[in-house]
């Protein structure tokens, strides 16, 4: 009751309900030919059809939508016309001033010790999750983390998650990228770099995408690959945190994956390959570290569920999760 | 808020600190005389030896190295006087380049104390030589200008006025400070990795569920769609909480009571200084009103408050007449609400009086974010805050910079109510003193009217911790360049949640009320969210000087300008 009561949870499961919908036709088709018509209404999803630059980044009102757009126009009690603009991303109108104008030419001083702590590289480490899991398909350990150095504006970015579960090998999602992160307006980046697959017949692929804060405090990353092999695939996660106080702390997650074309080697079909839901609950003795429980469900899609199915496995996948969470 | 009885005591004894703690590795008898003298070591007259040097502290359990100057924290008070002309030798016996400001005086841009700036600092096992002559009586304060300003290197100035004038019998200085046994490096990393590591204050589950039953789902959800839609939390006050301070006054933590003595029937003067790097205080002593009589070292027209917020850098003298042969507890609350520095006034050392209990953090208000636009609505707010809101103010003039990745919000209409005393002492039963109370006797000291404006505004990404100024960190910013002896208007505008003292150097900061006339003349101009304060400087000291956020990770994260006069 809680959960559902509160409006960030309305609002994650409202993305479940989309993110399930977004999946049904490659349920519905069993060996998919083309990428799901369906994938083309998911911004961003399918980027690596034609790779796509990065979203500009002047312009990002299509991300930045303030939830609490006050644009537009209002009026003062003498029945002045106010119009408000934007309060949050937007981009600069004509006659917007221009801070440098005020120095008249100076620069700033050259005297040793001077304050540059605005330029600092803060290498940051977030393990996120490791885990051990133990489920439908056995036992073993699973791992999200990203690694991140450099300024404010850009960064390294370090990127992997993997399962290893009783099976012989890994999950075909397990990989690491290093990516360059560049920041794309307040509240998102773009990212551009490799993707290595982890495991047998893993593929190397470009990567590009974004990542950041949607309004009512939505983690977004997207991320569209195209491998060596010729493949495209993209990547979509989302996730939320629920606080039932300042220190016990809910986050549920999505995550989908897509692939143009079937990977004997690596078990995927084409189409979207698996849908994934989780929650885990952690306590945060600090917010340096975090215990946590959870639990996961994952569906393998067409042609991908057919390859688990073959192998004697489940397409539905239930785990349930013990680890920690480490912010270095 | 836990009451503090129900605290783990591990936890309480860190909130409050020791009883018997301090400068000093054991606990003495004298450690304890003097956390119930009068005040810190005090030093007189026109020669100076100073040195910085490391100190080993106990203010929690944990031995800790603290920067001292002559063995104190806080640092020695410097008694001075007008028209002397005062040298200081500052001997840095750190392992570290550090520095001195003497924060609100009137001197030289060589003598100014700011690294890269005045100077290139002191280097480790160097003496400089500061020299400068005092044109200007009142209570100031000194400060490390580098991270050391959190590890205990701060210390009071008091200026005797030339002229004899009538004294109070009692006069303390009262440094209110934040004390962290984390380094501060470590507190600004730990910002810039997760901005919201100290609070522990944002809306819960819970509080949605209790205002659903209060209010009903609509009104509930109403009151997070601007938050929430916005990425912005209603609780955050300040960047750094008692998570991790221990907050001090005079040095001495909560259990530790400093305490001034005064007998009854007689004037007793407190010269506040706030030295905290990441928080304002909000300070009363429960039963006594407290007469303004000064701010920033420069008189104002005495106005009687029973509490008043005092910011980074800010100084404020309350005077008031001891009323009884009790106790009377020095509250002062961090502006989130989770700790307190505390001390007591009474007429024996070993008195004590009741300490208030900390008060719910409220909400940020729709003003905080909205501005005008909320104040003129009657948005929340309450009554107080649309106070002086009868018309609409002009719109504000956004730089092309802060339409970046710095900037995460942008208030087009400020309030310019100076009458609001701030997010968390809107509504109080009792007198509390805004910006707008405060007025110099003497009038506008440079009755020019301003020739132009700077219109600045103060901006961050609250997510990132990025701090800026019109959307420019300082590394990225080019100096704001003042003409010699000109008249100007510096416009701040307030785009973020939180509230910033400003402090410009070297040269005054005279704030104009809502109607463009001169009000009083400060050092430090608080803005606080949403709003729009002016102030005017007459650009009479040559050279180089800093203008900045005197919240220390807001000015090492980038909202901080140089400032050129040639």
């Amino acid at each position: 009751m809680i959960s559902l009561a509160h409006p960030r949870t309305a609002r994650f499961a409202l993305a479940t309900i989309v993110s399930v919908a977004v999946a049904t036709p490659a349920l519905a088709q069993e060996a998919p030919k083309q990428p799901p018509a369906a994938a083309q209404a998911e911004q961003s999803v399918n980027p690596a059809q034609e790779p796509q630059p990065a979203p500009p980044v002047e312009d990002h009102a299509g991300m930045d939508m303030p939830g609490m757009d006050m644009s537009g126009a209002g009026r003062s009690p003498d029945g002045q016309e106010m119009d408000m603009g934007k309060m949050q991303g937007g981009s600069a109108p004509r006659d917007a001033r221009d801070s440098d104008d005020y120095a008249d030419g100076y620069r700033n001083s050259t005297l040793p010790n001077y304050e540059m702590a605005d330029k600092l590289s803060i290498p940051k480490i977030l393990v996120d999750e490791l885990e051990f899991a133990t489920g439908n398909e056995g036992q073993g350990f699973g791992w999200t983390a990203l690694v991140t150095d450099g300024p404010d504006d850009n960064k390294l970015w370090l990127r992997s998650q993997g399962l290893k579960n009783s099976r012989d090998r890994l999950d075909p999602e397990s990989s690491v990228e290093g990516l360059w992160w560049h920041s794309a307006g307040p509240f998102w980046g773009t990212l551009v770099g490799v993707r290595q697959d982890l495991g047998k017949g893993g593929t190397t692929w470009a990567a590009v995408g974004i990542e950041g804060l949607a309004p009512y405090w939505f983690d977004i990353q997207l991320t569209g690959y195209v491998g060596t092999d010729g493949r495209l695939a993209a990547r979509a996660k989302a996730s939320y945190e629920i606080l039932f106080t300042n220190r016990l702390i809910l986050t549920p997650q999505v995550e989908t994956n897509i692939y143009s074309k079937r990977s004997t080697d690596r078990e995927l079909g084409g189409g979207f390959s698996n849908v994934e839901l989780s929650g885990r609950l952690r306590y945060e003795f600090s917010r340096k570290f975090a215990p946590y429980v959870g639990f996961v469900w994952e569906r393998a899609l067409g042609d991908t569920a057919d390859f688990r199915r073959a192998q004697g496995e489940s397409p539905v996948e239930r785990r349930v999760v013990v680890g920690f969470r480490l912010l270095l | 808020m836990l009451p503090f009885h129900s605290l783990p005591i591990a936890r309480r004894r860190f909130v409050q600190g020791l009883a018997l703690s301090g400068a000093a590795a054991g606990f003495t008898p004298a450690l304890l005389a003097r956390s119930t003298a009068a005040s810190a070591a005090e030093l007189r007259g026109t020669e100076f030896d100073l040195e910085i040097a490391e100190l080993p502290v106990n203010f929690t359990g944990k031995r800790r190295v603290a920067t001292a100057v002559n063995g104190a924290v806080p640092a020695p008070v410097l008694r001075l006087r007008e028209g002397d002309t005062v040298t200081l030798r500052v001997r840095n016996s750190l392992k570290e380049m550090s520095s001195i400001h003497w924060h609100g005086i009137i001197l030289p841009a060589e003598m100014d104390g700011v690294p890269g700036i005045s100077f290139a600092g002191i280097a480790p096992g160097e003496t400089f030589t500061y020299r400068f002559e005092l044109r200007q009586a009142g209570t100031y304060w000194y400060h490390a200008h580098t991270l050391a300003e959190q590890t205990g290197l701060y210390g009071a100035i008091v200026v005797e006025p030339r002229e004899a004038v009538a004294a109070p019998d009692r006069d303390y200085t009262v440094i209110l400070s934040d004390w962290s046994d984390e380094p501060p490096l470590q507190i600004f990393t730990n910002l810039k990795k997760l901005s919201s590591y100290y609070n522990f204050a944002q809306p819960t589950a819970g509080d949605f569920l209790k205002d659903v039953r209060q209010q009903g789902l609509g009104k509930a959800l109403d009151q997070r769609a601007m938050w929430n839609g916005a990425r912005m939390s209603p609780t955050d006050y300040s960047d750094v909480s008692a998570a991790t301070y221990t907050y001090l006054m005079n040095g001495t933590p909560p259990a530790g009571n400093w305490t001034g003595i005064a007998a009854p029937g007689e004037r007793v003067r407190l010269r506040f200084i706030c030295a905290g790097t990441a928080t304002f205080f909000d300070v009363r002593i429960p039963g006594v009103a407290l007469t303004i009589v000064a701010t920033d070292g420069q008189p104002v027209e005495p106005v009687t408050v029973d509490e008043f917020r005092i910011g980074p850098g800010e100084t404020y003298d309350a005077e008031f007449t001891m009323p009884d042969a009790e106790a009377h507890t020095i509250f002062a609350q961090s502006i989130d609400r989770t700790g307190y520095a505390r001390g007591t006034i009474a007429p024996a050392p070993g008195m004590t009086a009741a300490v208030p209990p900390l008060d719910e953090r409220p909400w940020l208000e729709p003003v905080d974010m909205m501005g005008a636009m909320a104040a003129m609505d009657g948005m929340g707010g309450g009554e107080h805050a649309g106070h002086g809101m009868a018309e609409m103010p002009p719109k504000a003039r956004h730089a092309r910079t802060e339409y970046g990745a710095n900037t995460d919000m942008r208030v087009d209409y400020p309030r310019n109510n100076l009458d609001d005393p701030g997010a968390g002492l809107r509504g109080r039963p009792w007198r509390v003193l805004a910006l707008a109370d405060l007025r110099t006797p003497m009038g506008d000291p440079d009755p020019r009217e301003p020739e132009r404006e700077i219109e600045l505004h103060l901006n961050g990404n609250m997510e990132r911790f990025i701090w800026a100024l019109d959307g420019i960190k300082l590394n990225d910013s080019r100096p704001l360049h003042f003409r010699p002896n000109e008249r100007l208007r510096i416009t701040l505008v307030n785009d973020t949640m939180m509230s910033h003292p400003m402090h410009l150097h070297g040269m005054w900061s005279d704030v104009e009320g809502p109607d463009g006339k001169f009000q009083v003349r400060k050092h430090t101009v608080v803005v606080q969210p949403a709003q729009r304060v002016s102030f005017r400087v007459t650009a009479d000291a040559m050279g180089r000087w800093a203008f900045h956020c005197h919240l220390l990770y807001h000015m090492a994260a980038g909202m901080f300008r140089e400032v050129v006069v040639a």
